[in-house]
């Protein structure tokens, strides 16, 4: 009996139970069925499982991990392809088949709300989980970056070392100026009344500077003395300023040079032509100068005879001249500073270079002047400094001497006598040479003033003048004509 | 020694003719101011950076070599030509320029 009502009592706990336990179930269930219907619009009927725990499943993890993958595939960078591996790598870690499918299928919702306006979809970037990424270099000219430019860079280099070489070459030139013209300065104001004309000044007074013609070409006028009507001096630096020229330069070595014109009064020079140089530069300017091309006919002969050195040649149109011209004094001056002379020339009829003209513009002699010229090379070969303008002072002084040694030396009559026959020779060659167009030169101009008067009579409204003035054309050109015809006359006698 | 100085015998300085004297003169001046128009031209047209570039170096050693008589709008429209046609190249193809190489 006993046992009957333990057993009993057991079962009837054990129904207590069982409805407990089913009455527990059915709260989850119904609010389960209410959620249910809150949700009945459909879309979010996928949210849920048959899993009556799948709300409390974390959602919140698979949203995390989605929005990485979801931003990194939009960005358009290199590393693209590279984070996008990891972010596929982590999904094939963290979910199985199941999981990622549930994944799918539980962020597709969320993607469409949170994620508007992206483009790519998480399918997109799981298919490419099975291609194999190659990551490809950038074009250069799609890359951001100042080192694709170093073609650029290197002209703007370029330009900027050219313009920072016309600064220090310019200055330097300038220096080197202003060092000759001090060292100089004494020696010219010694000499000279005016040193320093630009010629803008209403006064002749010394300005005592250099006029600056360029940035390596500098003159210096002086004027005011016995002998001679003035000097030029120009100093002819080396391009410095020009980044190509010095390039040039470390090929050829070249020197800056000073040229010295002396304009003679015409009085204060006898009639010769005389030059002493080097070699070289004698034979160019024997090619290249008209005057010394006419009288000096004769190649260069060494000055060895006077005691020159070797390098030292002597252009001369007559003997005497060069005996005269070499007195002791001059030879000391040649010999000592034989390595700055480039040229000394002494001639009374230098015009300059020979001009090349056209056959039929030579109709006159090109006019000469009474000229000494002296072209001097700077030590240093292209290296000076300020200090090596002192040593070109000893050749001022030799041009000084020379001017007044020129006033002084006088042909005897026999050199004259030469010197007249010589000039003779040449204005005859040349007056042979230009016969042709000279004839030409006279024949147009006679036609030219026959039309002009035609004109004249043309323009004429009066017809009382026009008629008179025709006649006295017709008069005049009947008296040449006969002119003519008494010639023809006067020759045929003499030949007979 | 006496002064040879002459005050009253003083002469002004006349610049030299130039009817000849061009033609002995340096002619790089000229010849880089028409090189430069010409490659700044060519630049322009075919749109090539580098005829540009050189365009801009043509200027600039015309500039360096010319001589005071010159008168300066020659050299600064012949720059100003080569700098627009360095910019305008640029404008129309930001590409850096390549090497012939």
């Amino acid at each position: 009996m006993c046992s009957d009502s333990l057993g009993v009592l057991n079962v009837k706990l054990k129904m207590k139970n069982l409805y407990i336990f089913i009455a527990v179930l059915f709260i989850p269930w119904s609010f389960s069925l209410a959620k249910y219907d809150e949700f009945e619009d459909g879309d979010d009927i996928m949210e849920y499982d048959d899993n009556d725990f799948a709300e409390f499943e974390d959602v919140s993890e698979d949203t995390v991990t989605e929005s990485p993958q979801r931003i990194i595939t939009t960005e358009d960078d290199e590393e693209e392809a590279t984070v996008e591996l990891e972010g596929q790598d982590e999904n094939q870690e963290d979910f199985d088949d199941a999981d990622t499918q549930e994944g799918d299928t539980e962020s597709e919702p969320y993607d469409d709300e949170e994620f508007e306006g992206y483009e790519e979809k998480p399918d997109a970037s799981h298919s490419k989980n099975k291609d194999p990424i190659t990551i490809v270099n950038v074009p250069a000219h799609l890359q951001n970056s100042w080192e694709s430019y170093y073609m650029e860079i290197l002209m703007v280099t370029g330009l900027l070392a050219y313009i920072m070489n016309y600064i220090i070459g310019k200055n330097k030139n300038n220096r080197l100026a202003h060092a000759w013209f001090n060292t100089h300065r004494e020696l010219l104001e010694s000499n000279f009344a005016l040193v320093g004309d630009d010629g803008t000044n209403k006064e002749a007074t010394s300005t005592g500077k250099l006029n600056q013609e360029n940035e390596h070409i500098y003159n210096l006028w002086c004027s005011g003395r016995v002998c001679c009507e003035g000097m030029l001096i120009q100093l002819k630096f080396l391009k410095r300023q020009d980044l190509l020229n010095v390039l040039a330069r470390m090929m050829r070595p070249a020197s800056d040079q000073v040229q010295i014109k002396v304009t003679m009064n015409d009085e204060d020079m006898d009639t010769y032509v005389f030059a002493v140089g080097t070699r070289k530069a004698l034979v160019r300017l024997q090619k290249e100068m008209q005057d010394l091309s006419e009288f000096c006919s004769d190649k260069p002969k060494s000055g060895a005879k006077y005691g020159l050195p070797d390098s030292l040649a002597i252009l001369s149109e007559m003997g005497e001249v060069t005996e005269g011209m070499m007195d002791a004094k001059m030879i000391h001056f040649l010999t000592h500073y034989a390595d700055k002379i480039d040229s000394v020339q002494f001639s009374d009829q230098f015009s300059g270079p020979k001009l090349m003209q056209e056959e039929g513009q030579l109709t006159k002699l090109p006019e000469t002047k009474k000229t000494l010229l002296f072209t001097f090379n700077v030590p240093g070969s292209g290296n000076t400094s300020p200090k090596d303008m002192e040593s070109l002072l000893p050749l001022m002084s030799m041009v000084i001497y020379s001017i007044d040694k020129a006033k002084k030396f006088r042909l005897n009559r026999e050199g004259k006598q030469k010197a007249d026959k010589n000039r003779a020779r040449v204005e005859e060659n040349f007056l042979k040479l230009t016969h042709v167009q000279r004839q030409e030169a006279a024949q147009s101009r006679r036609e030219e003033k026959k039309r002009a008067e035609k004109e004249r009579i043309m323009n004429e409204e009066d017809p009382e003048k026009q008629r008179r003035l025709e006649e006295a054309a017709l008069r005049r050109e009947q008296k040449k004509l006969e002119k003519k015809q008494m010639k023809m006359k006067q020759i045929k006698v003499k030949a007979m | 020694m006496s002064d040879p100085r002459r005050p009253g015998k003083v002469t002004r300085y006349k610049p030299p003719v130039t009817e000849s004297n061009p033609a002995l003169e340096d002619p790089t001046p000229d010849y880089m101011n028409l090189l430069g128009m010409v490659f700044s031209m060519c630049g322009l047209m075919l749109k090539l950076k580098w005829c540009a570039w050189l365009a801009v170096f043509c200027s600039f050693i015309s500039f360096a070599n010319s001589r005071s008589s010159e008168d300066t709008k020659q050299m600064m429209s012949s720059f100003m030509l080569s700098i627009s046609a360095v910019v305008m190249s640029y404008l129309q193809n930001p590409q850096p320029m390549s090497p012939p190489w």
